[in-house]
Order: structure tokens, then sequence, then C-alpha cells
């Protein structure tokens, strides 16, 4: 699988030739990212059975540039309305929405598609370089490492609870909670369903994010003009393409960080089932875990919206190596495409990158492209995105509420999942009003029955022995890392309060 | 400004709306596991223990508070400011009806008067024909991008049937 310079020249060259169909994709991924419950990969669904009528290479450029450009787009009313499109990007609005609200959107948009763009660039170009190193990634990765990649994840519970510690485990445990209803993933016994059929499969995931976010930001945000406050207006009247170029320039100056969330992003995403949430949460909290200024995390820091959107786009060309190199998909999407795939005959593993380097190597120059292409056609939308936070919040709730409503009902077609988001928008309400997190929640509903899945699995390989959990190498240093990611903040904090200390006892001179 | 001035009472009764939502909801939790094999109990009895003790901690230092008189059990938090408790509780009752209306009217039309009722209201009464066009105008996009362009299948009513005829 050894990548020769010139196969990937020409794969270059060949993907640039379909810019005609990655343009228009583009557009459809922001807009089917952007809304929740339009995920790309429902958008493939209903879209596959023109792509498998479509040659297979164009199929494949479709659906590579809908799923990179729905990564991004997730971000937009992520930031813009505190809706995360997708729960991919649930963990943007904790930096990127205050960043709008003081009417810094359009630097918040261009940070963010910059952060997109460099962290999806990266992790395609590693994914080329690495694809067998990183393959292996996925055959280590069992339930024990995925238990520890988890908690990597839910500590950022413990971080979001900083303000009010309390509260902010009430509501983390209370997500766990929730996330535990439906049955049992051994012996499928019905927990905690309140006697819906619904609820067997678990908490649907769209409901949840849109009730928890859309709904409950809808009934807030009536008490305001705008959604902005007024220094956020008086600020956002005044901008000009300088916003677009500082945030730019900002991103730019944080490369580092783009590099190493990104990487995260990438790695996460090559476990089959890990997808898009775990990685943003697990980059959002190692971001403020070892910065210089964690206590800026939730105000509107750069660093608290680079991280999440890095790892996400990172995400997206991990989850193609596992599908390309041995067969199998990292996510939904990459499921849909192992389907189109197969229609057409692909063969995977290294015998798809020696006979059908077009396909294997242009699955990744795709993502490549598209990352090129939209940040030249999106950076300078991102002034006239930002307005939407200057719409009267009159307008505003009604169309949030009615369209994210009709949202949840579109993954799975139950009325019920309706009623549920809007169950999870009075329990984000409230949480929202009495001073809980509600992305706290959120990750708990996430994160809580992938916890439970992989711990179960681990217990009843081990014959419910619980030694397992540290009876493997890598599981035990991903152990370390987590313990020393939970203690190394203290420990700097302590000793930044130790210099400060001293500087202040110090006799002037 | 003197240290004398009696400190303002923070009402902190609706903040134990969560925590006393979750301990029933773990209780009922509990109770439809109690018989169940150890794999459906384990993780639910060990996260729903944690919860409880925290929720029991929330509760003691809430009553700690209350008992020395720098806080009362209040609901202020969750309905202030007043001026909005009428259009906000308008706003959800117009949502639930919305939920429960569009399995039979449909996304567009249930939709168009979601819109137009909300916008009115939150704009309390003014600039009513600009409320009936925006909804008019993002309720028939709405059909018109999602349901005839892309295929979903949202929920249909008579406007949609009458439509059949027509796409």
């Amino acid at each position: 699988m050894d990548a020769g310079a010139g196969i990937i020249l020409s794969v270059f060259l060949n993907t640039l030739s379909y810019w005609w169909v990655i343009l228009p994709t583009i557009f459809l991924g922001l807009i089917v990212g952007a809304i929740p419950g339009f995920s790309a990969a429902n958008t493939i669904i209903i879209l596959l059975p023109l792509t498998l009528a479509m040659e297979l290479e164009m199929g494949l450029v479709f659906m590579v540039a809908l799923y990179a450009s729905s990564r991004m787009g997730a971000g937009v009313p992520a930031i813009l309305v505190n809706i995360p499109g997708t729960a991919g990007a649930a963990a943007t609005p904790l930096d990127g929405y205050p960043m709008a609200k003081q009417g810094r959107g359009q630097q918040a948009l261009a940070m963010s598609f910059v952060a997109s763009t460099l962290g999806g660039l990266l992790t395609t170009i590693l994914a080329i370089l690495m694809m067998p190193w990183l393959a292996e990634v996925a055959f280590v990765m069992h339930s024990v490492e995925m238990i520890v990649v988890m908690l990597f994840g839910i500590s950022l519970i413990a971080t979001i609870a900083s303000r009010d510690t309390l509260k902010g485990l009430i509501a983390g445990f209370l997500g766990l909670m929730i996330g535990f209803i439906g049955a049992d993933h051994v012996y499928a016994t019905p927990r905690g369903t309140m006697g819906f059929l619904e609820l067997y499969d678990g908490i649907p995931l769209i409901p949840a994010l849109v009730g928890l976010f859309a709904v409950s930001e809808a009934f807030l945000v009536i008490e305001g003009e705008s959604m902005l406050t007024s220094v956020g207006r008086e600020a956002m009247k005044k901008a000009s393409w300088k916003e677009t170029i500082e945030g730019c320039r900002i991103a730019l100056s944080k490369w580092w960080h783009i590099v190493w969330t990104s990487i995260i992003g990438l790695v996460v995403g090559v476990v089959p089932g890990a997808g898009a949430a775990i990685a943003s949460f697990v980059a959002y909290q190692q971001s403020k875990s070892f910065s210089k200024t964690p206590e800026l995390y939730g105000t509107g820091h750069p660093e608290g919206l680079i991280a999440p959107e890095s790892a996400n786009n990172g995400v997206t060309s991990g989850t193609l190596i596992p599908l390309l190199v041995i067969g199998i998909p990292g996510g939904a999407t990459a499921a849909i495409m192992l389907v189109v795939m197969q229609y057409h005959g692909v063969s995977f593993g290294p015998a798809l990158f020696r006979n059908q380097p077009e396909i294997g190597y242009g699955m990744f120059m795709v993502m490549a492209v598209t990352y090129l292409i939209m940040t030249l056609t999106i950076l300078p939308l991102s002034r006239y995105m930002s307005r939407v936070t200057m719409v009267s919040t009159a307008y505003m709730a009604p169309l949030i509420i009615s369209f994210t409503l009709v949202g949840s009902f579109v993954p799975r077609q139950y009325m019920f999942d309706m009623y549920l988001a809007l169950a999870f928008g009075i329990l984000g309400y409230v949480a929202r009003k009495t001073g809980y997190h509600v992305a706290a929640i959120l990750i708990g509903v996430i994160l809580g029955p992938l916890l439970e899945q992989y711990f179960l699995r681990a217990m009843k390989m081990a014959n419910g022995d619980i030694s397992v959990l540290f009876s493997s190498n890598i599981g035990n240093v991903l152990w370390v890392f987590l313990a020393l990611s939970l203690l190394v903040p203290y420990g700097l904090d302590w000793r930044r309060r130790r210099a400060n200390r001293a500087a202040i006892e110090a006799p002037e001179d | 400004m003197s240290d004398d001035q009696p400190q303002k009472r923070r009402s902190i009764g609706a903040e134990l709306i969560i925590p006393i939502a979750g301990l029933v909801f773990t209780l009922y939790y509990f109770t439809t596991i109690y018989d169940s094999p150890w794999t459906a109990q384990v993780a639910a009895f060990f996260v729903g223990a944690i919860l409880i003790g925290l929720i029991l901690l929330f509760i003691g230092r809430t009553a700690i508070l209350v008992s020395r008189g720098r806080a009362d059990l209040g609901m202020k938090d969750i309905i202030e400011p007043l001026s909005f408790l009428p259009i906000r509780m308008g706003l959800i009752g117009l949502t639930v009806l919305f939920s429960i209306a569009i399995d039979w009217g449909g996304f567009t039309l249930t939709t168009f008067v979601f819109m137009t009722l909300s916008m009115i209201m939150l704009n309390r009464g003014r600039s009513k024909w600009l409320a009936v066009t925006v909804a008019a105008c993002f309720s028939v996009a709405g059909y018109l991008l999602f349901i005839v362009a892309f295929e979903i299948r949202f929920p249909e009513g008579p406007f949609e049937e009458l439509m059949k005829t027509v796409f």
C-alpha cells in the first residue's frame, strides 16, 4: 500500500476533474450537516438509488464530499445558534456560541473553517501515508481499551463541572442514567423504558440533541431581541472582512493545537463505532487539561472551539481507513459507502490499492480536494452567515423549534421522537435556567450506553473478573494517560498559583 | 456598602427540580432492573448509587443554606423575568400543540400555523402580515426542499396529499 508520488499526482488530477460534482455537493453537505437529523448518512441513504446508478468513481466522489462537508456544516449552527447539527459537533458550542453572543460569530466561523480544513487535510495526508499502521489501531482497540477512551470523554463532565462541581456531576450522571435506558446489551432486558417500545433500542441521539440544545435554547432566547448580547450587537454592526481575516489568523497561530487535536480525531475515527462525538469531547477535554488558560474555556476561548472542530474533521478520514484496509466501516456513512462499493464489486485490502489506486487513494484525495474547495467557497460566506445572529428572536425561535423538531422525526420516523425531543427541551430549559450544563447531560446520554456495552463485553469475556480492565498493555498505557490528564491540570494550576503568590510577595525594587 | 447590610437571599428552590427528578428516575430505574440478570444491573446500580449520593449531598447543601438564612426555596430562577412568563408558557403550549397536530395536519400546514401564531405572539401582536409571509415562505420552502426535492418522509397531511396530485 505504499503510495508512489506518480500515482498520488495522477489521482489528485483525476479528482480535480470532478470539481463540478464536488462543488454542489459541498453546499448540499453544509445544509444537511447544519440541520439536526439530516446527517450525511441519512442523505446518502435517501439518494442511494442515484448513487448506485452513477459510475463508481463519481458516486464515491459524491459520498465522500458530502461526508466531509456535512461535518463542517454541523459546526455552523452550533456556533451561531447553539444547535449542533450532529452529535459530532456537540462540543463546538461550548466556546463557539459564547463567541457568537459576543458578536464574534464571523471570527468564530472563520476559526472553525480553518481548523476543520487544516485538521481534515492533515489527517487525510497522514491517513494516506500511515494507512497500514493506522489500520492496526482498529485491531488493538478492544473492549478494555475502548472503556478507557470512553472515560477520557466522560471525564469532560468533571471539566465542565468546574464552576459548580456538584451540579455538573449531577447533570453528567443523570445523563449517564438516561443513556442506560433501553434493552441491556447481553440479555436484551428492557430497563427504564416506562413501557415505551420506542425506547427499547435506547435513547435516540437526535431527539436528545435537538431537545437539550435547540428547543431549550429557543425557549430561552425569546428574552432578548436577538441572540446577541447588547455588546455583541454593537460589535456585529461594526463587523467587516477584518473579522474573517482575524479569525483565520487566530486559528493559524494555534496550528500546533490543530495538529494534535486532529490526530486525536484520526485515531478515534479509526476505531469502528467510536465516532466524532467521542473524538470531539476527548479533544476538548485534553485541550483544556493542557491549556495555559483553562479558566477561559466556556467563555469563548479560541482553543475551545478549535479542538473539537479539528478533531471531528480528523474522524472523517479515520473512518475510511478500516473500511478500505479491512472492509470494516468505522461509522454509519462509511457503512453506506461499503454497500455502494460492494455493489460495484470493489475488493478491499491491499488488492484495492494495487489494482484500483484511483479508488483507494482517490477517496482520501476527494476528501483533501473537498477541504481545499470548501475553504475557498465557505470562508467568504462567513460574514453573511454570522448575520443570522442578528435576526429577531421572534422569528428565530419558531423557526428553530419547528425545523429541529421535525428533524428529530426524520431518522426513525416515529412521532414519539418528536415528543421525546420536546421532553428533552423542557429538561434542557430547566437545566439552563438553574445552572446545570446541558452538555454534561448530553455527554452522559451519548457515552453512557457505549461505556456500558464495552464494559459488559469485557466482563463477559473475563467471566466477571474486574481485573480484566488492567489486563492489556495498551489499556494500561491509556489508564496512565487518563490519570495524567486528570492530575496534570491540578499540578499546573498549583504551580501557577505558587508563581503568582511568589510574584506578589517579592519585594519591589 | 457596610458589612451590617443584610445579604440578599438566593432563591434556590428551582435548583432542586433536576436533582429530585433524577432521584425519582433513578429509583424507578432500579425497580425495572431489580429481578434482571447482573449484566442489566451492574452499570445502572454503580452509576445510580453515585448519582443518589451526589443528589443527597446537594439536598444537604441546600438545607444548610436555607437553615442559615442565606437562601430560600423560591422558584424565581425558573420563572424570571416575569414579563416573559406568559409568552414563554404560550410558546411551550404552542410547541406541544404543534408536536401533536403535525401527525394529522402534516408538516407544511402545521408548521405554517405554528410559525404564524408563535411569531405574532412573540412580536406581541405587531407585524402580523410579516409573520404570515415569513411562516408561509419557510414552510413552503421546507416542503419543496425536503419533501419534493429530497423525498424525505416527513409527517404528511392534507396539503401534502393535495400536492401529490401536482408533483
